[in-house]
């Protein structure tokens, strides 16, 4: 059955960044030096055709934008300067706009305004319950404790509902993208056993990023620096989350200095501003490719981060120096930028987190099922005449 | 008899000779043969060096005929004879020993080679023996010049000879000026307007006293040879009312620039060219351009166009070659069609992008730049135009298996247009056989040699230029046009023309009269002179091939430098037994 194309589509990327895509003429240079191109997953070269051509119902279900850790080594080589990689990253927030049932992210992606005021919304309202709650349960003076102005139980409680709304949404979000990606996307058969046996691929890939490493190695590079702050950023979030998720009580005890817990803390908090101060410097100065173009989501999620990094170090130095009232105050507003910024998550480039492993699980069993129904069909040509 | 005294000269040509053929043995087998004076091998005799010995021995030893053992003549026969020349001997009193195109080249025993190319040099040896001193003749040139066909390619040779002062016939069949190209808006990639290109052209030729326009007219007749050929140029109006109105008219030389036509898109029956309304060729939508107003046949403004490349080009089943304008024509189609309906969506379906030309790779980006959207078919696979359903917000739609993506895909389209690719003229067999000349198997005209003579054709005076030739864009065209003129500018500057002494001659005394050669001659270089019921070969137009000279069942005619007898003493050179 023909499908037909729609010119029009590529306009309508144009809002997510794939603003040069029109320049390719399918040389395929960029598969050539793409490390992880191979015969099933055919990228850049052909996901840049299917969005030339529009091919909307298609591109849904493609994996291959995830497949791509965009090292820009494919927009380097561009004779046309089509800019391959950024094609890529513009087709991962498409993808997560139409995984997103609710259109936010949508929204987001088409206007930064809409994006800056919900982040603003969405930080006072914050703000406004913590402080009804400090000044009618609490005293500003108090820090933890009975009396506290926010107790750490009550954080806790606060904390698991935000994770609580996340998971909500991205569940949600995952499974649509299954259905996509597994479902619609696949016509051939996927048996259900594949799923456990390539189960190992969804922690592998979360935690060790194996993939990224080889673009830096493909390259010739000894030391795979993208790769490495990457990954610290990575285990900085996760460290972070699992701290506040569950050992909150133990961090806002003081002021003495609880080692077991807040070294990791430091060690979280050096990770995530080492590697917020290294892509802001990347963005910048724009000295790798991948860094010449910076979507408006960028920054926001930069600039909020930045923000929870500094409130958050320095209400743990206020309470331990005694300044009590300003530890609340930098309290409240390093809260008020963490729930927008972890709210955001589900609706922007930072879904990957979720999406990317997931990515690999898929694309690991659907190469298989590919190579069992080939093999099965060389078997027995007649049966499937 | 004279007194026969041989300089035999074995060239090494690098190692290209030597390291087959032992030349030092060739040297001194020839040096044994009776009349052989010296024999000498050298690195390369084609050099000044290796010309400047020749020239010396010859002076020196007063030697009377050379044999050069070394390449094909083709490459260096017009070398040696030079040297003789400087020498003060005549220059035909030389015989060159292919020895390395038709021995080291393609043997590799050297044994085995060295023994072929004695054979060869014997062969050589004996038959520069019987040479004998030529001269060649000139004959008159006249500067006046027939060019056939008005379009770009014609008025340019004509504005090109006749501002150097000489008188141009034009001859065009139409009842204007300007060719393909009057039916043309914009030109790629630079778009400028074919109308402009044309009409400074026009005026130029209707200011020139020199250049007389025959319109309406064609050529019906040419006969004589280069430098004093007579044509006949009949005019077709007259002829439709009944009456005759040739004009004979003396020239020197003819340029052929008779243009293409384009291919019948009829042929190819599922583009649904003639049945459906709104599937035109590309002339037709230049039409469109020129009256400023692209619209469908129903008078809508079309939201989707499709252009489809390779319109009976590059396919075993119509035309093999490529067209080589039409993918440029077909981006300007796409900027053209963009900034009159900027809403408006180009769909390309091509084969190959062939973007060659000055500017062309970047008129190919800034079309990719506007989002006309690439899509290429597979030479066998063409696309297939169906009429949309009424659900569709499109005339009709285009099925192609897009190669690149490898999917099944269709295009909306309102307006579909066909690339209709070059084609030889349905007349260019009559002009072909009027001028004397020959055709390809697609029916252009063919050159002399495809690279170094690319404007002259095997008979002398007769020049083609432009997609006559062959399908070419305008630049080419007019350097090709300017080309034909130049080589006729520096004839005519010469005012006489050097006719090679290798032609054939009739001995009168042994002329039957039978006329078997003059049915013969591939080069119509034989005429009967009826007062005398003897054939008469013209030398001028003489080629010196020799099918008369085997033909003539009187044995009257004689090739020069290629006698019976210089023949038979090469064929026992060849073979003699003892070498």
């Amino acid at each position: 059955m023909a499908i037909r194309v729609n010119p029009e589509f590529i306009n309508e990327l144009d809002r997510f960044g794939a603003e040069d895509v029109q320049l390719c003429y399918q040389c395929g240079d960029c598969s050539t030096v793409c490390p992880h191109a191979d015969e099933v997953y055919r990228f850049p070269r052909k996901s840049m055709k299917l969005l030339q051509m529009g091919l909307e119902q298609k591109i849904e279900t493609t994996l291959e934008p995830w497949l791509c850790y965009y090292c820009g080594q494919c927009s380097e080589q561009c004779p046309r300067e089509a800019d391959p990689g950024e094609t890529m990253m513009s087709l991962r927030r498409w993808l997560i706009s139409k995984y997103d049932f609710t259109g936010i992210s949508r929204a987001f992606y088409k206007s930064r305004t809409v994006e800056v005021l919900t982040i603003i919304f969405v930080a006072i309202l914050t703000g406004a319950l913590l402080l009804y709650y400090g000044f009618t349960n609490g005293n500003i003076g108090i820090y933890d404790g009975e009396g506290a102005f926010l107790p750490s139980h009550f954080v806790h409680r606060f904390d698991l509902s935000v994770g609580a709304i996340l998971l909500v949404f991205l569940l949600i979000n995952a499974f649509r993208m299954w259905k996509m990606v597994m479902v619609r996307g696949t016509n051939f058969p996927v048996p259900w056993w594949l799923y456990i046996k390539k189960f190992y691929q969804l922690p592998w890939h979360f935690f060790t990023q194996k993939r990224y490493s080889e673009c830096e190695k493909k390259r010739g590079h000894k030391i795979y620096m993208p790769w490495l702050i990457h990954l610290g950023l990575m285990l900085g979030y996760v460290t972070m989350l699992v701290l506040v998720m569950v050992f909150v009580e133990l961090l806002q005890k003081g002021p003495e200095i609880r080692w077991e817990v807040h070294v990791f803390g430091y060690l979280a908090t050096i990770g995530l501003l080492a590697g917020t101060i290294y892509f802001i410097r990347g963005r910048f100065k724009k000295h790798y490719i991948q860094y010449k173009k910076s979507h408006g989501t960028d920054w926001v999620f930069v600039i909020l981060l930045f923000m929870i990094v500094i409130t958050g170090i320095s209400q743990h130095i206020f309470h331990r120096t005694g300044l009590i009232e300003m530890a609340n105050i930098t309290y409240v507003i390093h809260l008020m930028s963490a729930v927008p910024w972890l709210l955001r998550m589900p609706f922007t480039k930072w879904a990957h987190l979720v999406y990317r492993p997931l990515a690999m699980y898929f694309a690991s069993i659907r190469r298989e099922a590919i190579e069992r129904d080939t093999a099965v069909k060389e078997l027995y040509p007649l049966v499937i005449k | 008899m004279e007194n026969l005294r041989i300089g035999v000269y074995i060239c090494m040509c690098g190692t290209n000779i030597a390291k087959i053929v032992d030349v030092e043995a060739v040297a001194k087998f020839a040096s044994e043969v009776p009349e052989v004076v010296l024999a000498k091998s050298y690195k390369y005799m084609c050099s000044n060096p290796g010309q400047e010995m020749i020239i010396q021995d010859i002076k020196e030893n007063n030697l009377n005929r050379i044999v050069v053992a070394a390449c094909s003549p083709n490459m260096h026969e017009r070398t040696f004879r030079s040297a003789l020349r400087i020498a003060g001997l005549n220059q035909y009193l030389l015989e060159m020993a292919n020895i390395r195109e038709q021995c080291s080249w393609v043997h590799s025993d050297p044994v085995e080679a060295t023994e072929k190319a004695k054979a060869l040099v014997n062969a050589a040896i004996s038959r520069v023996k019987l040479h004998e001193e030529l001269e060649s003749v000139s004959a008159r040139m006249c500067p006046n010049v027939l060019v056939i066909g008005g379009g770009i390619a014609g008025m340019t040779a004509a504005l090109e000879l006749a501002d150097a002062g000489n008188t141009v016939y034009l001859v065009e069949k139409e009842n204007h000026l300007g060719g393909n190209l009057a039916r043309v808006d914009l030109t790629a990639p630079y778009l400028y307007s074919a109308r402009d290109l044309l009409t400074e052209r026009i005026t130029r030729i209707n200011n020139n006293k020199n250049i007389k326009v025959f319109l309406s007219s064609k050529v019906t007749s040419l006969t004589g040879y280069i430098g004093n050929f007579r044509a006949v140029i009949q005019n077709l109006v007259s002829i439709q009312e009944g009456k005759t109105r040739d004009t004979e008219v003396e020239i020197g030389n003819v340029i052929v620039c008779t243009g293409y036509k384009e291919f019948d898109a009829s042929r190819i029956v599922h583009y649904g060219y003639g049945k459906l309304p709104n599937v035109i060729t590309s002339f037709e939508f230049e039409k469109m351009l020129r009256a400023g107003r692209i619209e469908t046949k129903e008078g809508k403004t079309p939201k989707y166009v499709a252009i489809i490349h390779c319109v009976g080009s590059r396919s075993q089943e119509f035309h093999s070659y490529c067209s080589r304008v039409c993918c440029m024509t077909a981006l300007k189609y796409a900027h053209e069609i963009k900034s009159a309906i900027p809403d408006c969506y180009v769909s390309d379906i091509y084969i190959d992008m062939h973007a060659f030309g000055k500017g062309h790779e970047d008129f190919y980006r800034s079309s990719s730049q506007a989002k006309t959207l690439f899509l290429m078919y597979e030479k066998g696979d063409r696309p297939v135009i169906h009429k949309a359903g009424p659900k569709d917000d499109c005339g009709m739609l285009i099925e192609v298996n897009e190669k690149l993506s490898g999917e099944t895909i269709e295009i909306p389209a309102d307006l579909v247009i066909l690339m209709v690719g070059m084609e030889a003229r349905e007349d260019a067999y009559e002009v072909a056989r009027i001028v004397n000349i020959s055709q390809d198997k697609e029916g252009w005209f063919i050159e002399s040699h495809p690279k170094l003579e690319p404007v002259a054709t095997t008979t002398d005076g007769v020049f083609i230029a432009g997609t006559c030739v062959a399908p070419k864009d305008i630049p080419d065209t007019v350097a090709q046009a300017r080309a034909a003129a130049a080589r006729i500018l520096a004839r005519i500057a010469k005012e006489k023309i050097e006719i090679d002494a290798l032609y054939s001659e009739v001995n009168p005394n042994l002329c039957s009269g039978c006329r078997l050669c003059n049915l013969l001659c591939p080069y119509s270089a034989i005429e009967f002179l009826e007062d005398k019921k003897q054939s008469h070969i013209i030398s001028a137009l003489c080629k010196g091939c020799g099918v008369c000279v085997a033909a003539c069942p009187s044995s009257a005619i004689k090739g020069r430098h290629f006698t019976d007898q210089q023949i038979l003493a090469q064929v026992e050179g060849l073979l003699a037994e003892k070498l």
